[in-house]
């Protein structure tokens, strides 16, 4: 060998193992790269090693990133899921993508299991079907919720992206209640004062038109009184219902119970005319703290109710127990009693079971409804137990903190 | 039903779009009732009239859902589970336009009862509303299984058609003991009974309802089974 072929074969030897190490070092970073989760960057010498920091930094700066964006569409997520609006976004074609848990509960979709399909196959509402072809994103749908309570819920399918649709739902079963109780009121009120009125009108004009003897005259004006009356009545229940409600919470004064309960007991037997046999127990020494003139109202409302629904020679028993866990008025009476659908309806504002009987025997319909507010005023819940032909017991109780050590000494 | 089942795109959205059309059709069924039984307790007459014209919607729309079956049925020749799904479908409608029926029928007895005075007395059964919502949820949860092509929730629709053959009987009763008490409400007490026992049969059109989605999904015939035997197929995995 000559020193030439010498150097050449060292030549050839050191090229063929830098080579050997570019393509192991070319190799690695390939078998990193194919990584679908990439790990460390490999370390390496010279060129190479610098490369592979570049492309670490890359790649850390990258995977920072990546980690910032998830933590923001969680956060969105968070944001959209606590919502008290029901959230659904949905595909062009207006199958489900994903929905909140408000969403979910308004309109007995599934996230998970019904993504992908269309809306239309959960929510078959025909009104809702109309209202997603009209596809119009400033109308708002007022739709009856599927489901056992009868909820109703406003709708709007807004335009979110390209094609993308957002339906945002929300519960307006409150609302929608209070409107509907205030539109009733207006139209009871009217009502029940436009019938009086009408017969003072009607005899008004008879009396105006025609030359009348004074005889007749008389007979008109005591038929007009009562009509009179009666819409003074209404007007004073419907002042008293107002003050319930918009009064500042009862005085704490002492109201003497017994004194009390022989007042209504005595109007009682004054309404009754000796028609019933009405009876009065006392039982525990308690007076009770509050406004004398309401629950006087609430007790004698009570007590009334039961002689103009007790047929005569009825019975009435008017009771007030008090014992240190609290004390209960109740009157019980033989009447006609009330259908068990009625009675969670009683203290509505005219509610009434038979309507002709109750305006017969003088009644507002607004009786109960002051009691309820009255009794609540002092903190007792009015409870109805009522058998159809038998009778029915009102019972009113009052919490231990509403009562006061009697001043009159009780026997029994 | 695996996606590879199916032979083209065009095929899988054809019965998407049908099935979606018996939902619509279900869902129109389903406001029907309601409405038919607010109807009843109220004798809303626009309501009654909106009802019994809206029965030809529901018949418009088992015609529609016929043809798209039988022209799928021609040109794709499906077989398997689809063909399990369109069978299923068409008798699905069936029942479907049967509630309709009875809706209408409610809606008719509603208009006779108040025109004769007799509204007080019919709401003497709240029976009825009761029948009527047990039968709506059931219907509803039906549709829901047919939707989702779910047979979990079918056994309790099938178990649940008892409840509203009780409450049947318990308007029955309490109608008897009226009509010997008085037989002026005899009248009245009868057309109720139209309306209960038409409630009762939309109870029992859920239930085949039930059965079918039960049919599609496990591809077993469980009408004419107690129920109780129902629950066994259904939790069979």
């Amino acid at each position: 060998m000559t020193g030439l072929e010498v150097v050449l074969a060292l030549a050839v030897a050191g090229l063929a193992y830098a080579l050997a190490r570019q393509l192991r070092e070319f190799a690695r970073l390939r078998r990193w790269a194919a990584r679908s989760r990439l790990p460390d960057a490999p370390e390496a010498r010279g060129a190479w090693g610098e490369v592979f920091n570049l492309l670490e930094r890359h790649r850390r700066s990258a995977a920072g990133e990546r980690r910032r964006l998830a933590r923001l569409i969680v956060r969105t997520r968070r944001a959209a899921q606590a919502l008290p609006y029901g959230v659904t976004t949905l595909d062009p074609a207006l199958r489900v993508e994903w929905c909140n848990a408000a969403a979910r509960a308004h309109l007995g979709i599934d996230p998970e299991r019904d993504r992908g399909e269309p809306i239309a196959n959960f929510v078959r509402q025909p009104e809702f079907i109309e209202y997603l072809q009209r596809r119009n994103p400033s109308e708002l749908l007022r739709l009856r919720a599927a489901g056992a309570e009868a909820r109703t819920l406003s709708v709007q399918l807004v335009a979110f992206d390209e094609n993308a649709w957002l339906l945002l739902s929300h519960d307006v079963t409150g609302e929608e209640r209070l409107e509907a109780m205030r539109r009733d009121f207006v139209a009871n009120v009217s009502h029940e004062l436009r019938t009086p009125l009408t017969v003072l009108t009607g005899f008004l004009e008879t009396i105006g038109e025609r030359k009348l003897e004074p005889q007749r005259v008389r007979d008109y004006l005591n038929l007009m009184r009562p009509q009179a009356e009666r819409m003074a009545r209404l007007i004073e229940d419907l002042l008293a219902l107002s003050t319930l409600e918009h009064a500042p919470p009862p005085p704490e004064a002492r109201v003497a119970v017994r004194a009390l309960l022989e007042r209504v007991r005595a109007e009682a037997e004054a309404l009754s005319g000796g028609r019933h046999r009405i009876a009065l127990e006392i039982s525990g020494d308690a007076d009770l703290a509050g406004a004398e003139s309401e629950l006087a109202s609430a007790f004698a409302n009570l007590v009334t109710n039961a002689v103009r629904y007790t047929p005569e020679g009825g019975e009435i028993r008017i009771a007030w127990r008090a014992a240190r866990a609290g004390a209960e008025f109740s009157v019980e009476d033989t009447g006609i009693g009330i259908e068990p659908e009625h009675i969670p309806r009683l203290t509505e504002r005219f509610y009434r079971v038979d309507h002709g009987r109750s305006r017969e025997s003088g009644g507002t319909g607004l009786g109960l409804a002051i009691v309820k507010h009255a009794l609540a005023r002092h903190e007792a819940a009015l409870a109805i137990e009522s058998t159809p032909g038998r009778g029915s017991v009102f019972r009113a109780r009052f919490p231990a903190a509403r009562l006061l050590p009697a001043t009159q000494k009780v026997s029994g | 039903m695996g996606a590879t089942e199916h032979l083209s795109k065009q095929f899988e959205a054809d019965l998407d779009a049908t099935r979606t059309r018996v939902l619509e059709m279900g869902g129109l069924v389903e406001a029907q009732i309601l409405a038919a039984i607010d109807a009843y307790a109220s004798g809303d007459a626009a309501l009654i009239e909106r009802v019994i014209e809206n029965d030809r919607r529901v018949n418009a729309h088992e015609v529609a859902i016929d043809g798209a079956c039988s022209h799928i049925v021609v040109k794709r020749q499906p077989a398997a589970s689809d063909l399990r799904l369109i069978m299923a479908v068409s008798k699905i409608v069936t029942d479907l336009e049967r509630i309709g029926d009875e809706a209408e029928k409610i809606a008719r007895m509603a208009k006779r009862i108040h025109e004769e005075g007799g509204g007080p007395f019919a709401q003497r059964f709240p029976a009825i509303r009761h029948a009527a919502q047990i039968a709506v949820r059931m219907l509803r949860q039906a549709l829901d299984a047919f939707a989702r092509l779910d047979a979990g929730p079918c056994a309790d629709v099938v178990k649940e058609d008892a409840a509203i053959d009780d409450e049947f009987r318990s308007v029955l009763r309490s109608l008897i003991t009226y009509m010997m008490g008085d037989p002026r409400t005899i009248s009245t007490a009868l057309e109720i009974v139209w309306v209960a026992k038409a409630i009762e049969r939309i109870g029992d059109h859920a239930k085949n309802l039930a059965e079918q989605v039960i049919y599609i999904v496990r591809g077993t015939d469980v009408r004419h089974s107690p129920p109780a035997e129902v629950d066994r197929e259904v939790a069979k995995e």
